[in-house]
């Protein structure tokens, strides 16, 4: 399936997005590229670490609502879009941390309504979790301790970006695997695009090292360079140039240029990839440099 | 290149000497990126080539080269034993209390030694920060929970703004009350160490850096800390230590931009 009619029959105005990947790794940039371009309204964003997808996402104007750990770049910065939104009260946000984001993806896996945690305990964060409804003091029943009672997240549909996938939707991620699979398995419905699509059957021999099954999988998109300039592991590393230059922008207040010149100025990313990198030269660099750290 | 004749460390370098000296051989060690991290391999190169990292994005026992940006830059990942998952570092070793030592960052710690990275009030309106992540986890779990800061007086209110991850919440026996596990605490500055445990409840200035005074403390501090009658004063770190930082550690100074643009 192209990403134009995995987003246009799976993504809707109103849906609640999970987002993959983390900081500046294998984010679903281009999934994310083609939301823009379609322009869903009034999505609600949600993901452990939110990074350059959500700040795309912001910057476009789709976005009213945000549940995530932490919305960052790390040592590239905050997201900028986002704060400035969040500054403005143009969008909601419900904090979490991360285990208590990932924990709220498990109950939904699991497919049970909540699940406990003992972190969040004494702090700002599980008062405002609870005026939200997602978090409720509780106790042990067989200990007798305080707990915290997460309640279950189902996003309606989520995009993740892996290194292989087959056509059925079997996908394997090399590296860490942040908070995706959980996620993926609360999902109604789930799009997962590939650095590459590979036969049927080809997982057959390993099948234990599928990280993801079919069974979860909505559709299945074939993507080189996906989730550039984030990276992939094993296959390239992220750009530090690319990366940074977002953030200039973004911080002096012109991701929407950004966005104006890079994808709803292309028609899809391989376009986005042929201008940026004309002669394939710097997707070459970050390959050979991943090479080089593994 | 030339090289100073005498090796002067940065303020936040002396952070991260004293950081290391926190962990002790065998410790297992959740780092995030920054002067934790360097705090972590500085430890393992010199007197703790025991201690074991982990990595909130999933990696686990990483032999780390230089100089991750993320939790999820290769250079972070390299070697590593096991590159998992969030839930399996944050849930089944941290919140499974396997975890000895802690680092976390943080816009604001207060005199019970809350710490808040979600957002500061500032001109009558609020600033954004990136919000927990990891943070309330590690602060929530580990035994020992150390923070690197710079001594600013914004940094060190009475109150937090917004409490991400839990000190002693509300003073002595606080963590108990909430339902939290005992915890002792420490916060490295360019100035000084102060520290806590559930007992004390609050924190208490007991080392001071060299050169810096105990008024010089409490000019920079929203409140007033228990001071130590007789408060240890820290030994300077060793050239070999610094050359150590500046050489192999992070020889392109990523994380150290006051040194870049001196050098420039």
């Amino acid at each position: 399936m192209t990403a134009t009619d995995a987003v246009r029959h799976f993504v809707r105005s109103g849906s609640v997005v999970g987002i993959g990947g983390q900081n500046i790794n294998r984010c679903p940039m281009a999934l994310v590229h083609e939301v823009v371009r379609q322009a869903p309204s009034e999505l609600s964003v949600v993901g452990c670490n939110l990074s350059l997808p959500l700040d795309l996402l912001v910057a476009a104007g789709l976005v009213v609502h945000t549940e995530q750990g932490s919305g960052n770049l790390e040592r590239y910065g905050v997201l900028f879009s986002w704060r400035r939104a969040l500054e403005r009260s143009e969008l909601t946000t419900t904090d979490h941390s991360h285990l208590a984001m990932a924990s709220r993806f498990l109950a939904g896996a699991l497919g049970v309504p909540f699940l406990p945690t003992r972190s969040l305990l004494g702090s700002t964060l599980l008062d405002e979790l609870i005026a939200a409804g997602v978090a409720r003091r509780g106790t042990d029943p067989f200990g007798g301790d305080p707990v915290v009672l997460l309640r279950a997240l189902r996003p309606d549909v989520s995009l993740i970006h892996v290194s292989r996938a087959d056509p059925d939707g079997n996908a394997v991620i090399n590296g860490p695997t942040s908070h995706e699979v959980d996620m993926v398995r609360a999902s109604d419905s789930v799009i997962v695009s590939a650095e590459q699509v590979v036969p049927p059957g080809t997982f057959d021999p390993a099948p234990e090292q599928v990280t993801i099954s079919a069974a979860y999988v909505s559709a299945v998109v074939e993507q080189p360079y996906g989730a550039y300039p984030t990276s992939v592991y094993r296959a390239y590393d992220y750009s530090d140039d690319d990366v940074a230059e977002y953030q200039r922008l973004a911080r002096a207040g012109r991701a929407a240029d950004w966005l104006a010149q890079h994808v709803t100025g292309t028609a899809d990313f391989d376009e986005f990839l042929r201008r940026r990198d004309p002669d394939g030269s710097v997707r070459a660099g970050l390959h050979e440099q991943m090479g080089r750290l593994i | 290149m030339t090289t100073a004749p005498t090796l002067a460390a940065v303020a936040r370098e002396i952070l991260v000497f004293e950081g290391a000296r926190q962990i002790r051989d065998g410790d297992c060690v959740i780092v995030g990126t920054g002067l934790p991290l360097l705090a972590g391999l500085l430890a393992q190169r010199t007197h703790a080539p025991n201690a074991r990292l982990i990595i909130e994005s999933g990696v686990i026992f990483p032999q780390v080269i230089p100089t991750p940006m993320s939790v999820v830059d290769p250079r972070i990942m390299h070697n590593a034993s096991r590159l998992g998952s969030l839930i399996e570092v944050l849930g089944g070793l941290v919140q499974r209390g396997m975890v000895d030592t802690g680092f976390i960052g943080g816009a604001q710690v207060d005199e019970f030694a809350n710490i808040n990275s979600t957002w500061v009030a500032r001109d009558g309106g609020r600033v954004r920060l990136p919000g927990s992540g990891g943070a309330n986890d590690i602060a929530s779990h580990c035994r020992q929970l150390v923070v690197l800061t710079t001594h600013e007086r914004r940094r060190f209110p009475a109150r937090c703004d917004y409490v991400t991850s839990p000190g002693f919440v509300d003073g002595p026996g606080g963590r108990r009350r909430a339902g939290l596990p005992p915890v002792h605490i420490k916060i490295i500055t360019e100035l000084a160490v102060l520290e806590g445990d559930d007992e004390s409840g609050r924190l208490a200035l007991t080392a001071l850096m060299p050169g810096a005074t105990v008024d010089d403390v409490l000019a920079n501090t929203g409140f007033e800390p228990f001071i130590a009658d007789d408060p240890e004063v820290l030994e300077v770190p060793s050239g070999y230590e610094l050359a150590l930082l500046r050489n192999e550690l992070d020889p392109d100074a990523r994380y150290f931009p006051e040194l870049r643009s001196s050098n420039e």
